[in-house]
């Protein structure tokens, strides 16, 4: 084999068939096995389309894949890709890679609700073998890219569970290791969480195209323990990677075909997943026969790029001979959406279960190939970042590939003894040097000796590992060995510095031309701001609207973002915006580049942020959990957003709807603030109130009414809800009142409320004082009994919070709480004062924010300023008179119609016949007050005489 | 087998050693006795792609990595430091790796507040320095000058309990190599052979006792034992070292796997208390390390064989788990009672199983104590 150094292979050969011998049930099935691994390879070397296995983030596959192409010329590539991604795939060229294909759908249609918003995104990388194929494709002319994977919409259609358990509704979890393409399970403790990690590509079912790992954990173990490694990403690196980087065309697809067979058929893993990816295989191969019908391209002139576990497919349609028997089912009413979103390798590497770092390794793995190979690689024309030469239209150099053996390349594969690669030494120098470096500046003590310790150190590692050449890992393990010590003495250890080193995470971006609609016109709108918002990291925002008066619209735009996006892409540090407040003067810290995804996961849910903030609204006020508190913030958001006054009056309307329908008063205090909100507003922004905010207020006066009794008896309702419900009643009673509404029914509400608590029972006595059926003598007699009575003295504390409470209702009370609870704490035992102390502060500080400046300033004008002044300072509700026995005669001039009744006797006097009353009729006193007035004027008093007589 | 009530690792697998010694055909560093590939295999165990003609049973239960930094740091310029909670298998590692590497694992000091540098260098026979004068017969080479003179490895136990001008001792041993004797005229220098180095172990507890000097951090290279978390090798780690232990005994005794799973489970759910306790009040004063998991399987083992059935009962080790774990009254006590009644007695209630006797006999041993 020329090309490949004899014995290449001899490493991963040993591997691969201990596991045989390990994984095959005796024997016979071994054999079995490895007959069938011959027929698997020669079945998919033989077909005439020429089908080519990658693996993802695989150098070597990326390599072998730009020789592959510049030399065959393909005129069709048919790539295992979403078939729904075609459209979006030109766009890449906008951008700086890592990025990912997205297919987002927010509402669902024929999938369970609970798996909404349905999300796939399909990363790519510059060192992939899939990105040089859509590079060549798209950037050479006469050459048609066709993806064939099963669309979006299949892959949710085709979840295992979708199949069998609908009914639970349970949404694929992108992080569960049976996940079709989503495998997880990263077996380096240090690695960051998967949470952070992941977080650019949020929730998203992951797809990677050339998933080839052993989808039997036991299988994957046996391999890493055989193979002296830690995990997946460096058994691959150190068996198949590195041997395979210099290899020729045909040992590459054998060997990658072989592999993909071994682990299919050592152990094929849950059954519902090999059905998903039968069914795969046969939609792909399907689709390319109806594409080279329908063409009629001759297969010879294509290339069928495919992970390695499906080019040994054993499923009757493989070939472009094969059956067609498939059906591809139609695809549901869900309406996708297609973008692309920023991702990164950390991001990669946390959703697909890699190692950290090991993206990044691959990364900087594929440029050192580059340099080595001299393979010139294929880039689209306007991609940005990475800084390599572009590939160019100029013809490129004839790559010398490695010619081709006569035949029987797998015998001489298995054959093959191993060798030793040479050793780089220059560079594994520069690394320890590098490495020490990096560790002084991170506070290490370390010094040239370190990384001449480092560099020793690999070196001696890599030889216990059986490794000709130390690797990235053998090199993080002797670093961390040679310059940890038992403290990291800055943020970062070592371990995390050689990851940095060796490329670190790199973060890809969306250019502006890629981006929907809406993102480009946020950045449009916010230009005059005349910051680089694309890109990553936080950017202050100064906006002197005063002075700029053009800014203001840049500050519409940021205060809807905020709404939107998720904290920290908009976050105002001076300024505020509330019903009926703007700001003249603004600062923001805007981290638009960090928070892409975000923002372009808004641009499919609309074309301008004020259509999907009204999207948003409509959808949470229809929600079927709304409430009337939930829906009124959509009003109040409505108005302060997006103005005018349509939506907010549609929302009003619906507000009206739910809280007719309510039965609960849970939202009663968030109903109270924002109505109270709303009317301030309202009153002084419009002419007249909007009709919906006066039926609210009529409806709410009617529907509090009515709740009422149930309220103060019923224990589920809070004392604070029942006294939001009477700061409803009381506060809007004149609104409602002048609506035509009765205050009998309040007043019979209140007849009708029996509290058994006590802190309730205290708040109807506050609501009976507001409402004059109550005295404050009557109130404060009652409050002394309670704290004369020692069987009662207990309960006192209780009531006193529910006083408190009636603050809310009723502010005017606000000196006769004082009054009580000076009572308490001069009057009240310590066993029972002491234990409620605290509850009181907990009382004062959760739902008094309000209260208590009311309390303070009642206090501060009740109690004497001065320490002088205490000693004579008496209590003002000890100073007055202690109240006589209440008079019950009625004062004859303030009685009113009595002098109508003295006028027209003949009714009392019927009636207290029939009652069986002796009485006289008294005269009316003379000196009634006003009685001197009406005297000097009596033409207003005859006037209405004469009204009244003659009515 | 010898007849030691505790053989070092060189006397007690000299058979497998001198076997494996036999069959190393790989390079040798220095003067070592086995190739750092076979001292790995010798202390992790072989597997049959190793293709032996005989099974090496696993010795050390941890990390691979740890072991081949470790071997590979001793093939170095550096001292090995192995620092890590105690009971992680520090000490263990080290006897180990000295055995296989040298065959020697006995050159040891032991760091304590008395340690002094003689103990370290050399100290004189007095006696015979009052009849023949100061010369090399009279010297008493410490365990450190030993290795150094045999070519062999050292070892220094608990480092950090030692006083910072004996840890400074050490700088010079390990970077230039020798150690002078200026009391004698002639021959005073003795010179570090090839395979010389030092192990040494420190507890990261005791952080801050006695700090390591950045000179002398810089001449070791630190190697991380962490506590063993993993269910699976933990289990194995008990089993192994409590068979071995109980050796010593003439006790040959099949730990069954539900109570080795009962005893597991609950340092498990003790540790997992102690994470979350907020002072240190409120978690048991013990570390609860693998270490000690053995220690509490050891004692309830023998206590059933000599003075009970002669098979171990979830009771005997509910008792042996409270007395090894409640070291101070009332706090220790309080915490396991609340673990029985917590924890346990539900568990005992939904699970059955030995629950509901491991509950009994804790309860018994808690009402005992207090």
């Amino acid at each position: 084999m020329s090309g490949t150094p004899e014995g290449t292979f001899e490493a991963l050969r040993a591997q691969l068939q201990e596991a045989a011998a390990t994984f095959a049930d005796g024997p016979g099935a071994l054999e079995g096995i490895l007959l069938g691994l011959v027929d698997d390879v020669d079945r998919a070397v033989r077909e005439p389309l020429e089908i080519f296995p990658v693996c993802h983030h695989s150098p070597a596959s990326a390599i072998a894949m730009t020789r592959r192409l510049r030399e065959k010329q393909p005129k069709v590539v048919y790539l295992e890709l979403c078939e729904d991604m075609a459209p979006i795939l030109t766009e890449l060229r906008n951008c700086r890679l890592p990025v990912a294909l997205q297919a987002f759908a927010t509402e669902t249609d024929g999938f369970p609700a609970a798996w909404a918003p349905l999300s796939v995104v399909a990363p790519i990388t510059e060192a992939s073998a899939e990105y040089q194929a859509i590079a060549y494709a798209l950037d050479t002319p006469g050459v048609e890219l066709v993806l064939v994977d099963r669309s979006s919409d299949h892959v949710f259609q085709w979840d295992p569970r979708a199949r069998h358990s609908e009914d639970t509704a349970a949404r694929p979890d992108p992080s569960d290791p049976s996940d079709p393409d989503g495998v997880s399970g990263s077996s380096d403790p240090d690695a960051p969480t998967a949470g952070e990690a992941a977080a650019p590509h949020g929730d998203a079912v992951g797809l990677e195209i050339g998933d080839l790992r052993p989808r039997f954990a036991e299988l994957e173990e046996h391999l890493l323990r055989h193979g002296r490694v830690r995990h997946w990403s460096e058994w691959w690196h150190q068996y198949v990677e590195l041997p395979l980087g210099d290899s020729d065309h045909d040992t590459y697809r054998q060997v990658m075909i072989l592999i993909g067979s071994l682990f299919r058929r050592l152990a094929p893993g849950d059954p519902g997943r090999v059905r998903v990816d039968e069914d795969r295989e046969r939609h792909m191969w399907t689709r390319m026969r109806e594409h080279l019908a329908a063409t009629g391209t001759d297969p010879e002139d294509c290339l069928y790029v495919c992970g390695a576990f499906h080019a040994a497919s054993r499923v009757e349609e493989f070939g472009v001979h094969g059956n067609d028997t498939f059906e591809i089912g139609p695809r549901s009413a869900t309406q996708w959406r297609h973008g692309l979103i920023p991702s990164s390798h950390a991001a990669i590497e946390a959703q697909f279960g890699l190692a950290a770092g090991s993206v990044s390794i691959a990364a900087t793995l594929w440029a050192k190939n580059l340099r080595r190979t001299r393979v010139q690689p294929y880039r689209l024309t306007g991609q940005a970042g990475g800084g390599r030469p572009k590939a160019g239209k100029s013809a490129p150099p004839a790559i010398p590939a490695p010619a081709v053996p006569p035949s029987d390349k797998l015998t001489g594969f298995l054959r093959q003894p191993p060798t030793l690669d040479r050793l780089d030494e220059a560079e594994l120098l520069g690394w320890s040097v590098e490495i020490v470096r990096a560790a002084r500046r991170n506070g290490y003590l370390a010094s040239t000796a370190d990384a001449i310790a480092v560099f020793e150190t690999s070196i001696l590692l890599a030889g216990m590992r059986d490794r000709a050449k130390p690797t990235p890992y053998d090199f993080q393990d002797a670093a961390v060995t040679c310059v940890e010590k038992d403290t990291v003495p800055g943020r970062r250890d070592v371990r995390r510095l050689v990851e940095i080193m060796m490329g670190g995470d790199r973060t890809g971006q969306v250019g502006y031309e890629a981006l929907p609609p809406l993102a480009r016109d946020v950045h449009d709108r916010l230009a005059p701001l005349n910051l680089k918002l694309q890109q990553r990291g936080v950017r202050r925002a100064l906006l002197d609207i005063a002075g700029r008066p053009e800014l203001e619209q840049c500050s519409d735009v940021l205060w809807i973002l905020r709404r939107l996006l998720p904290q920290g892409a908009a976050r105002p540090i001076m300024g505020e915006r509330s019903l009926g407040e703007r700001s003249i003067q603004e600062s923001w810290d805007l981290a638009l580049g960090t928070h892409q995804r975000a923002l372009i996961e808004l641009g499919y849910e609309g074309v301008s942020i004020e259509q999907v903030l009204e999207q948003r609204l409509r959808r949470t006020a229809h929600a079927p959990d709304a409430t009337a508190a939930t829906v009124l913030e959509t009003v109040e958001d409505a108005v302060l957003h997006l103005g005018g006054r349509r939506l907010a009056d549609e929302l009003g309307n619906r507000a009206l709807e739910v809280l007719s329908t309510e039965r609960g008063v849970d939202g009663a205090p968030e109903v109270l603030h924002r109505i109270r909100r709303l009317l301030a507003y309202y009153r002084t922004s419009e002419p007249v109130l909007p009709p919906w905010i006066e039926s609210f207020v009529k409806t709410g006066y009617a529907h509090y009414c009515t709740l009422l009794p149930t309220a103060f008896t019923d224990d589920d309702a809070t004392v604070r809800q029942v006294a939001a419900m009477l700061g409803f009643l009381f506060s809007m009673e004149s609104l409602a009142l002048s609506l035509g509404c009765d205050r009998t029914q309040l007043e019979l509400a209140l007849a009708q409320s029996h509290p058994q608590s006590h802190t309730k029972t205290a708040l109807l006595w506050a609501a009976r004082t507001h409402l004059g059926g109550l005295s404050r003598e009557d109130l404060r007699a009652r409050c002394d009994e309670l704290l004369g009575n020692p069987l009662t003295v207990a309960a006192y504390p209780r009531y006193l919070s529910g006083f408190l409470h009636a603050l809310e209702p009723v502010p005017g009370l606000s000196d006769f709480v004082v009054e009580a609870v000076s009572n308490a704490f001069a009057r009240l035992p310590d066993a029972v004062l002491l234990p409620w102390l605290p509850t009181l502060l907990t009382t004062l500080r959760s739902g008094g924010a309000e209260l208590a400046p009311l309390l303070i300033r009642e206090a501060a004008r009740t109690f004497p300023g001065t320490l002088a002044e205490l000693d004579t300072w008496t209590p003002p509700w000890l100073a007055r008179p202690h109240p006589g026995p209440l008079e019950h005669t009625p004062h004859p001039a303030v009685a009113p119609g009595h002098s109508l009744l003295a006028a027209h006797p003949a009714t009392c006097d019927a009636l207290a016949d029939r009652l069986g009353c002796e009485g006289t009729w008294a005269a009316a006193a003379p000196a009634a007050p006003g009685a001197a007035l009406v005297a000097r004027h009596p033409a207003a008093g005859e006037a209405l005489e004469a009204l009244l007589a003659g009515g | 087998m010898s007849d030691l009530l505790r053989a070092p690792a060189e006397i007690k697998y000299a058979e497998e050693l001198d076997w494996l010694e036999s069959v190393d055909d790989s390079p040798k560093p220095f003067s070592w006795r086995l190739s750092p590939k076979m001292v790995r295999l010798f202390i992790l165990g072989s597997e049959r792609s190793d293709g032996l003609e005989r099974e090496i049973p696993q010795k050390w239960f941890g990390d691979r990595s740890l072991v081949e930094r470790s071997i590979v740091t001793l093939a170095s310029d550096r001292g090995l430091l192995l620092i890590g909670d105690p009971g992680t298998g520090k000490s263990w590692l080290a006897e180990l790796l000295s055995a296989a590497i040298c065959r020697s694992s006995t050159l040891v000091v032991q760091g304590t507040a008395g340690t002094t540098e003689d103990h370290i260098k050399y100290s004189w026979n007095v006696s015979m320095v009052i009849a023949k004068g100061q010369s090399r017969e009279s010297m008493i080479p410490s365990p450190i000058m030993t290795a150094m003179e045999t070519g062999a490895i050292g070892r220094f136990e608990e480092l950090t309990r030692s006083t910072s001008d004996v840890q400074d001792a050490l700088i010079s041993i390990l970077s230039e190599k020798y150690i002078s004797v200026p009391e004698l005229d002639s021959d005073s220098i003795v010179f570090a052979q090839p395979g010389f180095s030092v192990i040494a172990t420190a507890n990261s507890r005791d952080r801050g006792v006695n700090d390591l000097s950045s000179a002398l951090k810089r001449r070791f290279n630190f190697v991380r034992i962490p506590v063993v978390t993993n269910k699976k090798s933990e289990a194995e780690i008990v089993r192994f070292r409590t068979k071995e232990l109980l050796r010593r005994h003439q006790l040959e005794l099949d730990v069954p796997p539900t109570l080795l799973d009962v005893l597991l489970q609950s340092f498990g759910d003790l540790r997992a208390a102690a994470a979350a306790a907020g002072s240190d009040d409120e978690k048991l004063e013990s570390a609860l390390s693998t270490a000690e998991q053995i220690g509490v399987l050891e004692d309830a083992v023998l206590h059933s064989d000599f003075f009970g059935e002669r098979a171990l009962t979830a009771r005997a080790l509910a008792s042996s788990l409270v007395g090894s774990l409640a070291r101070r009254e009332p706090e220790d006590l309080a915490i396991l009672n609340k673990y029985l009644h917590g924890v346990v007695e539900p568990r005992s209630r939904e699970d059955g199983g030995p629950w509901p006797e491991f509950l009994e006999g804790g309860r018994d041993a808690i009402a005992t104590l207090s």
